[in-house]
């Protein structure tokens, strides 16, 4: 029987200590408040404008690859502790689970959306203009 | 765990007074682990502490100049004047912050660090918990750690943190895959995701020859873990990989706005995950807690094990009186001169100090790296973790599966059960 | 075993209780944490249950993979007060009662089950990774290939909604954040 209580315990000393040294620092730490005590550091510059900003859509589509390819890693987790019991049958199938994948990865290279830089999936829009 | 309960239970608490033996699983459980995680928690603390001074003189070396040397003998005492420092440093947090979010990320970072000690085996008997899926709970508990990345970038709302936490979390949750791949390929080979297990099928001759690392025992565990260092490096955000904090462009990255202690957190966190990637690599390719001479110290089968030696130790024969604390207590030192009690206790502490030793020469290769090696650009880490160590890290646990499905297969036998 | 009934019902009542908050809050970030207590309060059910790899997998996939997409996407979309505004407006008996009423017709259906005895207590014997792996490659390995050519769409589907169409946002093609 799989029992939770050690990691439970661990979590509640883990997380003891940094709240120990949370109170320890209330009391010894300083308090004032200055004009410019509350403003984001902006390398002595005058904040404007809130950071609540955009992001590019390279974080997104960094995540949702993230997500895939972890999913695809889970499969292939529950697959590597058995390799031995699978034989080369569970091989063959982990071969086109994982070449369904590489065969996305190879398209998405080729159009070149894992790269990163000023100008992104520059060869889809290349093709694009040749097209049109 | 189960087991160090059960011999508390009925090896020491049963044999002081019966009504303590008597006590409850989850009572003694609790104890045991209270008393387990405070020297986890301070070896954490401790490593964190170390390598904020080895780091500066590792440094100082490599640039020809002095690292901190003042503070104690060459030093030495220079982590705990910081840490004094940092505990008595205002705690300011910008006004147009999301209060609750800013304060909370903190602890989760910290937290989330100190969390893969629980299935981290330091030796071979001393772990906390040695989880089936262990593992997969290092990984798990590294994802915990993105997500307080994350809340620490967008609550304090400046925007040097901000672009900070979004480059950190999307390089880790980006090097989590082929990470994890690495790893892949050595429990491909060893067909199970327990560390400990992993760890204890790797001694082979003189302790060495049966590393996962050598080309010999796998050249796909070989390439898995170089493979699974640089990731590591680029994980816990150091040199090359270190552009989430670029000091040149975004000041401190996403602890910008963070003083005193909660900065502090952020610190140790950092470098309780470096020794967590150095141990996790150490004890899957490296042979953990394996070295040479240890096996001359390997317990024979059936000699008393440590917690037998102390259970016989501090039982007593008349029960009564306050004297028989003291007994016991004499009954447990009398035990320290006995080379029966010291030969497991060594074998134990030789197998740590193996693991400990291997993690500190891998995280010293990190902080030589970080004052070689220029900072490379984001566009360099995406094209690195996507188009070089996702398929590579593929074909490491391809590889490893077939040379693990090849060696097992017996053709003759495969031919006859086919034939049937 | 009490042990393990006891983390049960304080994992359930604590994901009950945070997925609520994760409803109702009108800031999507504090939603989204909440929503991220409530996949871990999940995966310590499982761990209950006796299933520590699917609690691990939980955690991997949804509270560490997904929610990061989801705080990335809230981020992206720079959600401020006026969002938290507009999600009051939004949020009005008229917008939820219809799924209110299909979801309590659910809850009602396992009040129902549970009281028939369909259920299992906690507790139950602990399934080693190694038996997941030979069912999920044995009997069910068509499933485990459908699940590529799933997750072969998702990554060619999340591209192609992600790119950009024309250069019509100059300000933002700088790229690098």
């Amino acid at each position: 029987m799989q029992t939770v209580w050690p990691l439970f315990v661990y979590l509640a000393a883990a997380a003891a200590v940094p709240a120990g040294m949370i109170m320890v620092s209330f009391v010894l730490g300083a308090r004032h408040s200055d004009r410019a005590t509350g403003e984001p550091y902006e390398s002595g510059i005058v904040s404007t404008g809130s950071a609540r900003l955009r992001f590019p859509i390279h974080f997104y589509l960094v995540a949702m690859f993230f997500v895939i390819f972890d999913l695809e890693a889970v499969f292939l987790f529950a697959w590597a502790v058995a390799v031995r019991e699978l034989g080369w049958a569970g091989f063959a199938e982990a071969l086109v689970f994982i070449g369904v994948l590489v065969a996305a990865l190879a398209y998405l290279w080729r159009l070149g959306a894992l790269d990163w830089g000023p100008k992104p999936f520059a060869r889809l829009s290349h093709s694009r203009h040749k097209d049109s | 765990m189960q087991e160090f309960v059960h011999f508390l239970q009925h090896d020491v608490l049963a044999r002081i007074s019966p009504p303590l033996g008597a006590l409850p699983d989850q009572i003694v459980l609790l104890g045991a682990i209270l008393v387990g995680a405070a020297p986890i928690v301070a070896f954490m603390a401790v490593i964190a502490m170390a390598w904020t001074y080895g780091e500066r003189r590792i440094a100082g070396f490599i640039q020809a100049r002095y690292g901190p040397n003042r503070v104690g003998p060459e030093g030495v005492l220079q982590p705990l004047a910081d840490g004094i420092k940092l505990l008595a440093k205002e705690d300011i947090a910008p006004a147009g912050a999301d209060r609750p979010l800013y304060e909370l990320a903190p602890l989760l970072v910290f937290v989330g660090a100190l969390l893969p000690f629980v299935a981290l085996p330091f030796s071979e008997k001393w772990v906390i918990s040695s989880m089936a899926a262990g593992v997969f709970y290092v990984l798990a508990f590294e994802a915990i750690e993105v997500i307080g990345i994350i809340m620490a970038g967008w609550a304090p709302n400046s925007k040097w943190s901000l672009y900070g936490g979004m480059r950190l979390a999307a390089q880790m949750v980006a090097y989590e895959i082929p990470m994890g791949l690495c790893l892949l390929t050595v429990v491909a080979l060893a067909g199970t995701l327990n560390l400990g297990q992993i760890c204890q099928m790797q001694g082979g001759a003189f302790g060495v020859g049966n590393w996962m690392v050598w080309p010999w025992v796998s050249p796909f565990a070989t390439l898995a873990f170089f493979m699974f260092f640089v990731g590591g490096l680029a994980a816990t955000k150091r040199a090359p990989f270190d552009l989430p904090e670029a000091e040149s462009e975004l000041v401190a990255g996403f602890h910008t706005e963070y003083s005193g202690i909660r900065f502090a957190f952020f610190f140790m966190a950092e470098y309780a995950a470096m020794y967590v990637v150095c141990a996790v690599a150490t004890v899957c390719f490296l042979g953990g807690w394996h070295g040479p001479f240890r096996e001359w110290l390997a317990p024979a089968a059936g000699a008393p094990t440590i917690s037998d030696l102390l259970g016989k130790a501090v039982q007593v024969k008349t029960a009564d009186g306050a004297w028989f604390v003291w007994a016991n207590l004499w009954g447990a030192l009398s035990v320290l001169g006995k080379w029966a009690f010291w030969k497991p206790m060594l074998y134990e502490l030789l197998g740590a100090f193996y693991l400990i030793a291997k993690s500190f020469f891998l995280l010293f290769v990190m902080v030589w790296m970080r004052w070689t090696l220029p900072r490379i650009r984001i566009d360099q880490v995406i094209y690195m973790c996507l188009k070089v160590l996702l398929p590579f890290s593929l074909l490491c646990v391809l590889g490893a599966a077939a040379q693990t499905v090849f060696t097992d297969w017996n053709l003759l036998h495969w031919l006859l059960s086919a034939g049937k | 075993m009490l042990a393990n009934t006891f983390t049960f019902y304080v994992a359930g009542l604590v994901a009950v209780a945070a997925t609520a908050l994760a409803i109702t809050g009108r800031n999507a970030v504090h939603a989204l944490l909440y929503f991220n207590v409530s996949l871990l309060a999940t995966a310590l059910v499982f761990f209950t249950f006796g299933a520590p790899f699917i609690a691990a997998l939980e955690v991997i996939i949804y509270a560490g993979a997904i929610l990061v997409l989801f705080l990335f996407v809230m981020m992206m979309l720079n959600l401020g007060s006026q969002a938290s505004e507009r999600e009051r407006e939004w949020v009005r008996p008229r917008v939820w009662i219809g799924p209110g009423i299909l979801a309590a017709i659910l809850l009602a259906q396992l009040a129902f089950a549970l009281a028939h005895g369909a259920g299992q207590g906690a507790g139950q014997a602990s399934i080693a990774p190694k038996q997941i792996a030979l069912a999920l490659f044995g009997p069910y390995v068509v499933g485990v290939e459908l699940a590529s050519m799933l997750l072969l769409a998702g990554l060619i589907g999340a591209f192609h909604l992600g790119r950009r169409e024309a250069p019509a946002s100059k300000s933002l093609e700088k790229g690098d954040a």
